[in-house]
């Protein structure tokens, strides 16, 4: 998040796309009702689902899955050609306006409608309310990131703070709200293919040089690889062996009959995981790491806020802190690591990474810090962007409309989307195995406009047998007004009937990010 | 009355400590006072209200019913032995979470005894410090239960300049008195002083509203549009449930190893989960706004219309806690902005609002109503495709000598797997060995119905209101059972049959889709074979195998020749049809009170505990199931 969470209940206008944020994010989604409840704030909303949010909400979008991109693009056109652009902060803090302008003259609200499916007058009032604000707040997650436009659909979005100068102020910014407790950690530790911690890329010599200068000569400093693309060449017996921590790809990969292939296909799989999940049951070795309650180190949230996480009983039976594992196999392969506990590594994390540079454990110990935090006297940044952007200007990027990989037609003739539901968590090994949240929803579920129920004949609590190009599912329909015709929804956090064999592997090429949001499947009842 | 200097608090602690384990406010590191362990470091009496209520200490968040092992030598039951606990004092309890407990007692400890809350209660002591400066969103001066604890103390402290005067409430605040012996005596002039300070307290409140006649209130706002708006802002995290007082739902689990046995467990429930009242045929009586709703009666109206209690004491948790910004004070205020009666004139007209408490004397068969009886399966019979009949005999034979026949069902343990209630379906002349028909509906019934013949099962009850037999006598009677519901009336129908001369004509009704989903057919037949006795069939679907009315209940009414104003009836159905047949029973000449049925909602401990029964201010498993068609009018539409 560019900004901080508490600084949503300030704003004035809070643009949501893509969140269903009062069901995953119970506390932000509450600041944004706190905004609009006591301060007189405007909430635009655009999903294709009625989710809940969208009760407060001065105006709803609901848009196709897919859509993303030209309705924003849409948003975009407006502002420019109603003069609501923000010239002073587009002058003074960006570059590459005028070609960005010209690359959206043609998304205007009518041509947006017959692509999104929203009025052209809604997405006027979506583009007029977010320019007028005095302080606007974007708020995004997977909704538009799980697309082959994710990364498109994102840099859109920071044009539009950039056309309209909402960001690097309070409770104006972009907001993406991250979902695993430490997704943002391990991002910034550099849980990535091409980045070393603190997002400093492996093919820039000044950071190689210091990394080899901590880590030894020898260290792999090329560029790696997405996990789709670990899949795909081991599938193709490219990759060798996987070591899979903390992650469920046999239930969260997309079409997971190709995952199957791909790991039944490797020489070897180790799994390091809490659970014995789906995943793990082909590993050849099983690590058992332990959960929040057994171990000391640190998560890092949305709000890139750095805090402890304490160690309230130990480790159950035979299972091991994650950190103690890794170094376990550092040893083995004949590397020294000599952390005796987590503050030894975060010391090294500190000299290592600018923006955790002042963040220590004696720092955190009652609250946490957000990063940027270069140095110990730094008390931590609220938000992103106050002066200059990382890169200096702000940058304006081109981004055009792509359809989805896979749209409806008359063999597979609904939009399939993929989602999660409040009461479950990813691949359920958690909360599938606490009563009181599994006995919300045992078992899953689709849900179905009443118009196409009609047509299939299809009725509530019927069960149902959902069939894509990539393979099929029994589950149970539920009917509801709540999604539009032509569309369905499915949750992905029940293994007897995971959406995610029916889902399509084609990804953004700049991230690889799956497009779990759009699929094309057909519904039959069952006996 | 005693005075204690503040200086000497600390002290009386450490004394008190030598011989009880003491539990004091305490604040680590800036963080909420919550109740722990007495440690002079972090002790602190600068606090507003403790983050949670007292309750967990004697209500807990997961505890063990009881714990069982299954060996060659049979079933062995361990329960809850609170004898090896040491004596405790919860130090610093407020007014609102004292009075909490003074409910809590009546709950958990009368009509059946909650026996880990008992054992529990006898070993703690509550000492109460009452508060001189009330919480953001306090309103205990609203509630009448504070700002000075009226209830639930075994010894109240209350801030005196630099004393605080001490009262107690009990034989065991005297106790606590006595050690050491360093607080001094002072005359009844304390209580002047007392009293001034009170009302200094209650002036501070930012929080006031009127809730004497809330109840009344609620009874008019039951339908109003602004449950709609209030219930789509709440998100079912159940915080507000976890932080109260006088929440006692719970939740029963089997667990696998819990300390190295199996268990029965129990955690702390939520009636805002939406699952909470879902039966396992997936039917949920409440929607949405029901559930938010229900909470909100539960502590404004129910529990005081039940137990004599105010169910919320004002501690202001729930509000604090709420990321909704749910305010139960709020919605009051609103409901009284709706309600179009005039309460001023209401006042000067009423004296104080009346309601009946409806309490049981209950006798009790065993110590512990949660530990099962051992019961061995004699015999299984397929009655239908999914319902069968099993003959079972408690292992303990002498059991059967004792037995008294009483209320509606037992509750069936599948070890491991979990329980269900199932109603009784024979009559008392059946002594020594029970007849239970079950449907295999959920998980516990599909384990029973893999069981065979020599398994053992466990047994509790009999609980429940059962059919008014003596009342019943000298009239003509009409029973009905739609589908499995015939089994809870079999009871009365063998009762009847068996003491004929005592009844006038007697004409059954039995429902189903088919011939073949009726249960006992063979007795059908029998009973149909009795003088007086007339036996008629409902179904959907028609059926060679008897004479067989195809159609609805209803249609058969008019010509069963009984003597409607002499006539009592017993349905058991589905809530619509036992309304619809009630309304043409009462066209033809009968009286709702004389109307019987038996209300089967998805039930858990079947002693009116657990909460997952209730229905407005009743408990279906204590204050029924069975009820007369006019006492079922008067429960909202939510079973």
């Amino acid at each position: 998040m560019t900004n901080s969470i508490e600084e949503l209940s300030k704003a004035d206008v809070i643009f949501i796309i893509g969140s269903n944020t009062t069901e995953q994010h119970p506390l932000i989604g509450m600041r944004i009702r706190e905004a609009v409840l006591k301060n007189n704030a405007k909430l635009i909303v655009a999903d294709p689902r009625r989710i809940p949010i969208a009760e407060h909400a001065a105006a709803y979008a609901p848009l196709k899955p897919g859509s993303n991109l030209a309705f924003i693009n849409g948003m975009l056109n407006v502002i420019v050609s109603e003069g609501l652009a923000n010239d002073d902060f587009i002058r003074n803090r960006t570059e590459g306006y005028e070609e960005f302008k010209g690359s959206i003259i043609n998304y205007t609200p009518e041509a947006v409608s017959l692509i999104t499916g929203v009025d052209a007058d809604i997405i006027r009032e979506f583009a007029r309310t977010y320019a007028k604000a005095e302080n606007a707040s974007i708020v995004y997650a997977m909704g538009i990131t799980q697309h082959i436009t994710g990364s498109a659909n994102v840099a859109a979005l920071a044009n539009l703070a950039l056309i309209t100068g909402q960001i690097g102020k309070e409770a104006s910014g972009v907001n993406p709200l991250r979902g695993q407790n430490n997704v943002q950690g391990a991002c910034d530790m550099g849980a990535l293919p091409n980045v070393f911690p603190g997002y400093q890329s492996v093919l820039d010599d000044n950071a190689r040089e210091k990394f080899k200068a901590a880590w030894g000569e020898n260290i792999n400093s090329d560029k790696g690889l997405t996990v789709s693309e670990m899949m795909e060449e081991a599938a193709h017996g490219k990759i060798k062996a996987l070591f899979i921590m903390g992650e469920n790809p046999m239930l969260s990969d997309p079409d997971i009959s190709h995952v199957e292939d791909a790991l039944k296909n490797l020489e070897l799989l180790i799994v390091q995981d809490i659970f014995l999940t789906e995943t793990a049951r082909y590993a050849h070795a099983v690590l058992p790491g332990t959960s929040f309650l057994e171990k000391d180190g640190t998560f890092t949230n949305t709000e890139r806020r750095v805090q402890r996480v304490r160690k309230a009983i130990e480790p159950v039976a035979d299972s091991k802190p994650d950190w103690e594992i890794i170094c376990a196999l550092f040893n083995a392969f004949g590397y020294k690591a000599d952390y005796n506990n987590p503050e030894d590594i975060m010391e090294e994390i500190r000299s290592l990474t600018p923006s955790y540079g002042g963040i220590s454990y004696d720092r955190i110990e009652n609250c946490g810090l957000q990063w940027p935090c270069p140095n110990p006297e730094h008390p931590g940044t609220k938000f992103l962007h106050k002066d200059k952007f990382s890169r200096g200007l702000g940058k304006f990027t081109v981004n055009h409309y792509l359809d989805p990989a896979e749209s409806a037609d008359d063999e597979y003739p609904l939009i399939l989307t993929t989602g999660r539901i409040q009461h479950h968590y990813h691949t359920g090994t958690m909360t599938r195995r606490s009563w009181a949240l599994d006995r919300e929803y045992p078992h899953g579920f689709i849900e179905m406009n009443p118009e196409d129920g009609e047509k299939l004949g299809i009725k509530n609590n019927n069960k149902v047998r959902v069939i894509s190009r990539r393979g099929e599912i029994e589950t149970v329909a539920i009917i509801t007004k709540n999604i539009k015709a032509g569309i369905v929804f499915m949750p992905f956090h029940f293994g007897e009937a995971p959406v995610n064999k029916l889902t399509n592997r084609r990804f953004d090429p700049v991230s690889q990010i799956p497009e779990y949001k759009v699929c094309a499947v057909k519904i039959e009842g069952v006996k | 009355m005693m005075l204690l200097n503040k200086k000497d608090v600390t002290k009386m602690l450490d004394l008190w400590s030598h011989s009880f384990e003491v539990y004091a406010p305490t604040r680590y590191n800036n963080e909420d006072v919550v109740l722990l362990p007495f440690d002079e470091k972090n002790f602190t009496m600068d606090y507003l209200n403790m983050a949670m209520p007292v309750k967990e200490y004697l209500f807990e968040q997961k505890e063990s019913l009881y714990n069982w092992q299954q060996s060659e030598a049979g079933i062995r039951i361990t329960e809850f032995d609170a004898e090896s606990l040491k004596p405790r004092i919860l130090f610093g309890v407020r007014a609102c979470d004292a009075y909490g407990i003074a409910y809590l007692d009546r709950f958990y400890i009368e009509e059946f005894r909650d026996h880990n809350y008992a054992g529990r209660r006898e070993k703690t002591y509550i000492v109460v410090v009452n508060c001189i400066e009330p919480g953001y969103n306090c309103y205990c001066s609203s509630t009448g239960v504070g700002p000075f604890a009226q209830k639930g103390y075994d010894l109240m402290l209350t801030p005196l300049g630099d004393e605080y005067l001490v009262e107690a409430g009990s034989d065991k605040g005297k106790e606590l008195i006595e050690i050491g012996n360093i607080m001094d005596s002072i005359g009844e002039e304390a209580i002047e002083l007392k009293n001034i300070l009170k009302s200094a307290v209650e002036d501070k409140f930012l929080n006031k509203i009127d809730l004497s006649y809330i109840a009344k209130v609620m009874d008019e706002t039951y339908n109003n549009d602004v449950w709609k708006e209030i219930s789509k802002q709440c998100i079912a995290c159940t915080g507000c449930t976890s932080v109260c007082p006088t929440c006692t739902c719970f939740n029963i689990v089997e667990e696998d190893s819990c300390y190295g046995e199996k268990c029965r467990v129990r955690y702390w429930d939520s009636c805002q989960s939406d699952s909470f009242t879902r039966n396992a045929g997936g039917h949920n009586p409440r929607s949405e706004v029901s559930r938010v709703r229900y909470r909100i009666y539960d502590k404004l109206k129910y529990i005081e219309e039940r137990f004599g209690f105010k169910g919320c004491t004002g501690c202001g948790r729930c509000i604090n806690v709420c990321p909704a910004f749910i305010d139960i004070i709020e919605i009051a205020s609103k409901l009284k902005q709706e309600y179009k009666y005039d309460i001023a004139a209401m006042k000067k007209n009423n004296a104080a609002v009346r309601f009946e408490i409806h309490t049981h004397d209950q006798e009790h068969r065993c110590e512990n109503a949660y530990k099962p009886q051992i019961a061995v399966i004699k015999d299984i019979i397929q009655e239908t495709r999914d319902i069968k009949r099993f003959i079972v005999q408690y292992e303990d034979e002498t059991l059967h000598e004792n037995y008294k026949f009483t209320g509606q069902f037992f509750e069936i343990t599948i070890f491991g797997v979990g329980e269900i209630a199932i109603s009784i379906p024979f009559g008392p002349s059946q002594k020594n060995y029970f007849d239970f028909c079950v449907k295999k509906a959920g998980r516990v019934t599909t384990a029973m119905h893999g069981l065979q013949v020599g398994d053992k099962i466990g047994l509790r009850g009999p609980f429940g209101k059962g059919f008014p037999y003596e009342e019943l006598k000298g009239k003509d009677i009409l029973i009905v059972g739609s589908g499995v519901g015939l089994a809870p009336v079999r009871t009365m129908i063998i009762r009847i049959i068996e003491n004929k001369k005592d009844f006038g004509n007697l004409a059954i009704i039995a429902s189903a889709t088919s011939y073949e989903g009726l249960v006992y057919k063979e007795d059908l037949l029998k009973w149909s074979e009795i003088d007086g006795v007339k036996v008629l069939y409902a179904l959907s679907k028609p059926t060679d195998k008897v004479d067989a009315y195809v159609g609805y209940i209803n249609d058969l009414l008019p010509d069963l020749g009984l003597e409607w104003e002499k006539t009592a009836s017993i349905i058991c159905a589905s809530p619509r049809r036992i309304k619809a047949v009630a309304e043409d029973l009462i066209k033809l000449g009968m009286k709702g009170t004389d109307i019987l049925t038996s209300l089967e909602t998805h039930m858990r401990c079947g002693i009116g505990k657990c909460g997952h029964c209730k229905v407005g201010n009743k408990y279906m498993c204590v204050d029924g199931p069975v009820f007369n068609y006019e006492e079922m009018l008067t429960l909202p539409p939510e079973f």
